[in-house]
């Protein structure tokens, strides 16, 4: 790293790896009570391991995306961080904002809206909270000798996040509105702004590892957030064909809808592009690996298995069953989960002075938990396209079609496991790594193919 | 090929454009909702029933307009599917209906609050959601041969419909669905098994028959109970 103050990172990245063992659990409770292991239903609901689940995954990956942005701003815009204080009480805040949420919903207080179901004043303190994040990162900005465009799109990505959560605040009587602005802020910001600052952090990482000419890798950026805003916008469509918004969406969201998976292509191409004209002479061969997969699986599960159901004819049978979960669980783990791995795989040496990253662990880490997370993808498709069948084709009563899956729950807890042997080494590889240490200071030159082309 | 600042163009032009449509679909949404939602019949006690779904996360079980965790049914037409009276009941004590099957939490509604939630619910049913839910296209094939028809010299009760009796039982291979994996057995040859007066004490009180059955003690009166037993027994003439 070239800044002392760029440390604070490792913070936002250790809480995050907290957080997600934590999801993990969550995940495991949910997975046994499908396949009728329910004995923990009287303290944790499913309902509540649901709302924790999905919300730690939010918690992390913001975490994980302020973690990366105190990271790399500072390096791009070529002076230390305006404020370490404000970052870290920021860090402190959004922990007791995030873990007060959670004892929350297991004493039954919610807003009770899928995936905003933070109760409403702990909504205005994220809102604070991501202000002085946004104002940290801004002066720093504005402090800073240059502008590049990865901060900038970076800086738009949270920018823009902070201000989409917004709408999700708006209340109405009627459930369909009150759906219709649930979706700008969850679909607005995984399949729209997310992806500005996944595109972000992905381009910093290909300029760091691969060496190419800056100038090349941030106009391909633009083209590909470009594709993203030119899709995403209007694709939010596909979550208005059957809410009881007008039928006018079914085309539109049809039709773009059709074309997102164009973006994440491009990402792909792109990222695998980058890394074969810069001859990957990075020393840090897994973070590009964590780079170049997150490209990868972004496209399959974020691409085609979301286009696999949000063509209008098949979204009718397979709305609202458990293909959504096929599509969720691979499009965030290949989109989110993995590129704030990513950033993490290539922080920690910087952060920490130890070049960890040839150790086989990590290597390990990197295929254990793909194969593993392939394999849980695989369960929730069979399950998925059995409920779909037997319930809303043939139109079998839910409970029993239920207990006909039960057993494709069984193999989505093995591939499970797999995935958390995984996640498992990865952690234990982050710890190896030790605390962030001021002798790593400077260290960054090292590795890098020449100064000149950084 | 593009330049950087062609491709930066291409970017925000192409945000700007794309936002602006879909505010203006937006505005377009905002017009047509309330008649397509039929918003006029959302009466303070819809509104409740919604508060009491928020405030219990019933989302992170259930479904409704699709939109939701997948553990528990989809409720967009529940009140169309089981009825009221059976609502009425399930809300009361859902263990009761399903047991020894997947859990609901027993939220200890009072009267109000179930009257509430099922307003909510009724007026989500009647919302028209471009088609949502599809009528299972397969379930005609296949009634079409498997089903008998019913030979009954009396008309079925109204409440034998009330009381959604063919959510657990098959009666002419029609319904049963929800009772399968609780061993309900069809009605059609009931007469065969119990003579009328037996009918009669199983349907007043199931578990005083069989402590360990799955079937709960329904709200009936005496004579819905003799209705219900009447109609049964003919079925085998």
């Amino acid at each position: 790293m070239k800044y002392a103050s760029q440390k604070v990172a490792y913070w936002f990245f250790a809480s995050a790896m907290v957080l997600f063992a934590l999801q993990l659990v969550y995940g495991f409770i949910m997975g046994f009570a499908h396949t009728g292991w329910d004995g923990l239903h009287q303290w944790i609901p499913f309902n509540t391991a649901r709302a924790v689940h999905t919300n730690l995954l939010v918690c992390w990956l913001l975490l994980g995306f302020m973690g990366a942005a105190y990271f790399i701003i500072p390096e791009e815009a070529d002076c230390e961080l305006w404020s370490v204080k404000l970052a870290y009480i920021q860090l402190i805040a959004f922990l007791a904002v995030g873990v007060t949420a959670i004892v929350c919903y297991h004493l039954n207080i919610w807003e009770g809206r899928k995936f905003l179901e933070i109760p409403r004043p702990l909504d205005y303190l994220v809102v604070i909270d991501v202000l002085a994040f946004l104002l940290n990162i801004g002066m720093t900005l504005m402090r800073g000798k240059r502008y590049t465009t990865t901060s900038l799109v970076l800086y738009m990505g949270l920018f823009f996040a902070a201000l989409l959560y917004l709408p999700g605040m708006i209340t109405f009587d009627n459930q369909t509105m009150d759906s219709f602005y649930r979706w700008w802020v969850v679909h607005l910001w995984v399949e729209g702004v997310w992806e500005l600052i996944m595109g972000g952090i992905l381009c910093y990482l290909l300029i760091k590892l691969t060496g190419v000419d800056r100038e090349l890798v941030e106009k391909w950026l633009y083209i590909i957030v470009g594709l993203t805003f030119l899709s995403g916008i209007l694709g939010t469509g596909h979550h208005y064909y059957y809410i009881g918004t007008p039928r006018y969406w079914l085309i539109v969201g049809g039709i773009f809808s059709a074309l997102e998976p164009l973006a994440f292509l491009g990402m792909a191409i792109y990222a695998l592009a980058m890394a074969k004209k810069g001859g990957r002479k990075h020393p840090n061969k897994i973070a590009l690996t964590w780079s170049l997969g997150c490209a990868i699986m972004s496209c399959v599960g974020a691409g085609f298995l979301g286009i696999a159901h949000t063509i209008p004819q098949v979204n009718m049978f397979t709305h609202g069953t458990l293909v959504t979960a096929m599509h969720g669980h691979m499009a965030f783990w290949g989109a989110y989960a993995m590129i704030v791995l990513a950033i993490m795989a290539y922080a920690m040496p910087l952060l920490t002075g130890r070049k960890l990253w040839d150790s086989p662990l990590a290597t390990w880490a990197f295929w254990t938990s793909n194969i593993g997370m392939s394999a849980m993808t695989g369960a929730f498709a069979v399950a998925g396209i059995t409920q779909v069948t037997l319930e809303r084709r043939m139109g079998m009563d839910f409970l029993a079609v239920q207990h006909e899956i039960e057993m494709h729950f069984i193999g989505l807890l093995l591939g499970a496991s797999l995935f958390t042997v995984g996640i498992v080494l990865f952690m234990w590889n982050f710890i190896r790594h030790g605390l962030p240490s001021d002798e790593a200071i400077g260290a960054d030159i090292e590795g890098t193919p020449t100064p000149a082309q950084t | 090929m593009l330049s950087k600042s062609q491709a930066k163009i291409f970017f925000l032009g192409g945000t700007g454009v794309f936002s602006a449509a879909f505010l203006s679909l937006t505005i377009d949404t905002h017009r047509k909702v309330p008649a397509q939602t039929h918003a006029a019949n959302i009466t303070p006690q819809v509104a409740h029933g919604k508060r009491i779904w928020e405030d219990n996360n019933c989302m992170g079980c259930h479904t409704l307009f699709g939109e939701g965790a997948y553990y528990a049914p989809e409720l967009t037409k529940v009140v169309e599917r089981r009825g009221k009276p059976w609502l009425r009941m399930f809300l009361k004590n859902p263990e009761a209906m399903f047991p020894n099957d997947r859990k609901m939490v027993n939220y200890h509604f009072n009267d109000e609050q179930i009257e509430n939630a099922i307003a909510f619910l009724e007026w989500c049913g009647n919302v028209d959601l471009n088609g949502f839910p599809a009528k299972p296209p397969l379930a005609a094939k296949m009634a079409a041969s498997t089903t008998a028809p019913v030979v009954t010299t009396k008309p079925i009760p109204p409440i034998f419909d009330a009381m959604a009796c063919t959510g657990c039982h098959s009666l002419g291979g029609k319904g049963g669905a929800a009772g399968v994996a609780l061993g309900a057995p069809p009605l059609d040859d009931v007469y065969k098994r119990k003579n009328r007066a037996e009918i009669v004490a199983w349907v007043s009180d199931p578990p005083k028959v069989k402590p360990d059955t799955k079937m709960p003690k329904l709200p009936l009166s005496p004579e819905q109970v003799n209705e219900i037993a009447d109609f049964l027994s003919s079925l085998g003439n």
